[in-house]
Order: structure tokens, then sequence, then C-alpha cells
């Protein structure tokens, strides 16, 4: 029992570190000034960002007006039972800017994007696609993963703005058709509720959501070796550690503000 | 003797899904074409893997252009990897670009400051002398065997290559083709100083274009000299691939 906790442990460590050094490589060859492959790749960037940001607006877009609309209208009729009518604004700061809005929009961007890049280096692996561009002196860390990774984080963090707004927006269309809560009450009271705190949270987790994802997605591609089969294996386990990852990340982000 | 392009010395190591070891010693000069000839599972594909750096040797060292590859780390290779030009069994065209772009791609990768313009008459003038220029916009998944194949050697010989690795080149290339092949490969040596080492598992009109053949049966190598001495050399059952 000690040595599979032992051997657990030991791999779970050597995961978080293949995953660190994945994402310090690609912030080196982001930082790091060479000429080098630089229109190539951000060619290869700008179709992340309209893959995984543009694209995924729609889909953001609904999922956020009902969020915003299910959490309005559970607050607006059970907080004035409780005489607490007038939280409503910091149950929508708490909830969906702090909370939901940023991980909702990591879920989006792990189901949509990042099993996307899973499955594509994956492909890419098993086609020796990734062989055939280290032949040909490509680097892989700056052609493939580098721009996946800043067209992923970038995407996050406006996706989860985005969210939050639209959220806020789908909660004053129920407050005001149903509840019957005017326009600037419902301002005032988010205004109030909202700090440059509550901005900056939702702004480090769209970032830290967005590095995890990526680093994941990218090395579970990468790990594929020599069969189809292992794509979607891998896409798999990217899927499921993305979550349980941006979850723990959340947990370690949020904690230390209530102590 | 000219300069050596290529060394394999002393090399010993084990060959996937085979009981048996390559073993082998291999000195090949600047500007010689050298095909490897042999059965499958001989180890004429893990040369071409030695060569281009993808495996490390359990024992031995590979030097290709002066440059050992178990002294380097992966990011001080790209020097060398823009003079070799290396195709393998799997060729591995970009499945997201067309045939044009994936010959583009490192034109474009490793000379930004060429001109565009430039770049695209480059690529044009291989796909044209390799006759896949019709299909310029095809995507790799849109084109067939042989076609896929001479895209990649287009790829590989974009970046005038000082070596050129290729791995069984003329599997799905018709008749006419592999002549094709040869002719441009032959051409190319006229013209510039181009080391070329082929794997081949059948005979065809290519081998020809060879100075010197290698023969490998089980990881080592049976015969080693020119067409004719080799063919003289070689046991019966081997003499088809040389013949």
């Amino acid at each position: 029992m000690i040595e599979w906790v032992g051997r657990r442990a030991i791999a779970g460590y050597t995961y978080l570190a293949a995953l660190a050094t994945l994402f310090t490589q690609a912030v080196l060859d982001l930082v790091l000034p060479t000429r080098q492959g630089r229109g190539e790749t951000l060619r290869v960037l700008v179709r992340q960002i309209l893959f995984t940001g543009v694209d995924a607006l729609p889909v953001t877009t609904v999922i956020a007006l009902l969020l915003g609309i299910i959490i309005v209208t559970q607050a607006g009729t059970q907080l004035p039972r409780l005489g607490a009518g007038g939280l409503v604004g910091s149950i929508i700061v708490v909830t969906v800017i702090r909370e939901l809005g940023p991980l909702i929009t990591a879920f989006i961007v792990v189901g949509r994007s990042g099993t996307a890049i899973a499955t594509e280096l994956g492909n890419m692996s098993v086609t020796r696609e990734v062989v055939a561009l280290r032949l040909m002196g490509i680097s892989i860390s700056r052609f493939v993963i580098m721009p996946r990774m800043v067209g992923m984080v970038l995407s996050m963090l406006c996706l989860t703005l985005y969210f939050d707004v639209v959220a806020v927006l789908g909660g004053y269309l129920i407050a005001d058709a149903q509840l019957t809560i005017p326009f600037y009450a419902f301002v005032e009271s988010i205004t109030k509720a909202l700090s440059t705190t509550d901005v900056l949270m939702t702004a480090i987790k769209g970032l830290s959501f967005g590095s995890a994802v990526a680093a994941i997605c990218c090395y579970h591609g990468l790990a594929v070796r020599s069969s189809f089969t292992e794509v979607p294996q891998q896409t798999t386990r990217a899927m499921i550690n993305s979550f349980v990852l941006c979850l723990l990340i959340d947990v370690v982000v949020t904690v230390p503000l209530y102590l | 003797m000219n300069e050596a392009a290529l060394v394999l010395e002393q090399i010993r190591t084990p060959m996937a899904g085979s009981p048996h070891v390559l073993d082998v010693n291999l000195r090949i000069a600047a500007g010689e074409f050298v095909a490897l000839v042999g059965p499958s599972r001989s180890g004429k594909s893990l040369v071409i893997e030695l060569a281009a750096g993808l495996v490390r040797p359990e024992a031995g060292r590979v030097v290709l252009l002066g440059h050992e590859w178990n002294d380097t780390q992966e990011s001080e290779q790209t020097p060398v990897r823009l003079r070799v030009g290396t195709v393998l069994q799997q060729p591995g065209l970009l499945s997201n670009m067309t045939l044009f772009h994936n010959v583009l791609l490192p034109l474009r990768y490793h000379h930004g400051a060429m001109p565009e313009r430039s770049r695209e008459q480059a690529v044009m003038a291989q796909l044209d002398r390799l006759g896949v220029a019709p299909m310029r916009d095809r995507f790799p998944a849109e084109l067939n065997q042989g076609e896929v194949r001479r895209a990649a050697i287009a790829r590989a010989l974009i970046l005038d290559p000082a070596v050129l690795l290729l791995d069984d080149p003329v599997a799905g290339l018709d008749a006419e083709m592999v002549l094709v092949l040869k002719a441009c490969i032959e051409a190319r040596r006229a013209h510039h100083p181009l080391t070329v080492v082929a794997a081949l598992r059948t005979f065809s009109p290519f081998i020809e274009a060879a100075d010197r053949l290698v023969v490998l049966r089980d990881g080592r190598v049976v015969a080693d000299g020119d067409r004719h001495a080799v063919a003289g050399a070689v046991p019966e059952s081997l003499r088809r691939y040389v013949q």
C-alpha cells in the first residue's frame, strides 16, 4: 500500500514537472528574441485564437446568458424571503464573476479546444508529422506548443471576461422582466459588490486555467506514440486532468482570500 | 578519399521487431550515392534513422557532416538539420497544409527574409521537377502514396541540403515516376555536391544511379561495393536485390 502511494506520488510529481517544463519552454520561446519562424508561428497563433476564442463566442454567450438567468432567478426569488433581497448583486459577483465564470469558461475551452489540440497533436505524432518537423529543423516547442499555449491563454482570459459580462447581462434581463428590479438598482447592487480584487481574481484564474489546460493538452497530444487508438485515450486523460487541475488551481487561488 | 559525410562507427543497437542486433561500420564519402539494400527487417531503415539522429545507438557513434549526434542536445541540432534532407517511410507531410504549403514551410520558417515571390518560385520549380506541380493545392489525404512521397522529397530538397537520407523513396511510385525521381536526383548531384543515402527494399532503376551498394541482412553488412562487385559477392538469395 505504502509502495503504491509512493509510486503514485512520484508519478504525479513527474507529471507536474513535465507540464512545468513544457510551459517554461513555451514562455522562453515567447520571450527570447529570434527571427526564425516568426511569421509561421504567428500564423499558427492567429489560427489558435480564432478557433479557441472567436469561434467559441456563440456557445459561451448562450451558456453565460442561461447561467445569469438561472442565478438571478434563484437569488431574486429566494433572498427576499430571508430579507436579503439587496444581496442579489453580491450573489452575482461571488458566484458568477469570482467562481463560475472562470470555471465554466475553462470547461468550455477544455471541451472545445483542449480536446481538439490533444487530438490534433496525437494524430500528428502517429503520422510522424512531429518527427518530420524535427527533421526539418523546426522547433516543436516554438512552432507547435508555444503558439497553441499563448493562443489558449489569451483566448481563455478574454472569454472569461466576456462570460462574466454576458452572464450579468442575462441576470439583468430576468431581473428586469420577472423580478421588476429597475436597471439602475441592478447595476448599483453589482457595482457596490464588485471590487478590484474580484476583477483581478477572475483575470488571474483565466490566465492560470488557460496555461494549465494548454500545457496538459499539448503534453497528452505529444505523448501519443504509435497507434491511433492512443489518441482518444490521451484526449480523455487530457480532458479529465484539465478539469481536475483547474479545480485545484481554483481552490489554491480562492481559499487564501477567505482565510 | 573524400571527406566523410556520414560515419557509423562500431554501431551496435537492437532492432525493433527482430531478434537481431544492428552491427555495422559504414563510412560514406561526401558526394557519394549509397543504396542500402536487403530484405525487410535487415536494418536499412534503422541505419537511416541513426544517420538522421532520431535513434541513439547503444554502442558506437554516428557522425553526420562532422557533427556527432550523441554529443548534442536537441536545441543544438538545427544547423545540421538544415543541411540534411530526410524522408522516412512515413513521409510526415502536414495534413492541414496543401502540398504547396508543405514544401513552402521550411523556406518560410528558416528563410524569413527571402521575398515571398522567390520562395514561391523555388517551391513551384521543385514541385515541377518531381512532377507534382498540378497537385499543388491538394491536401496530403487527397494524394496517392507516390505523390505524397515525391512531395516529401521536394520538401527535403527545398533547402538545398548537403545530405539526402531517403527511406524507401520508390515505394508507391510507378515505373515512370521512379525514372523521374532518379533523373531529379542525378540532375541535383550534377549541379550541387549532394550525398545520398537511400534504403531500398526492391530492385528498381533507381539503384542504377547509386555509386555504391551496401547489402544488409539481419543487421549485418553482407556486401559493400559497386553494383557489379556486389552482384558477384552476395549469396544467391540476395542477388535479386541488386540485379
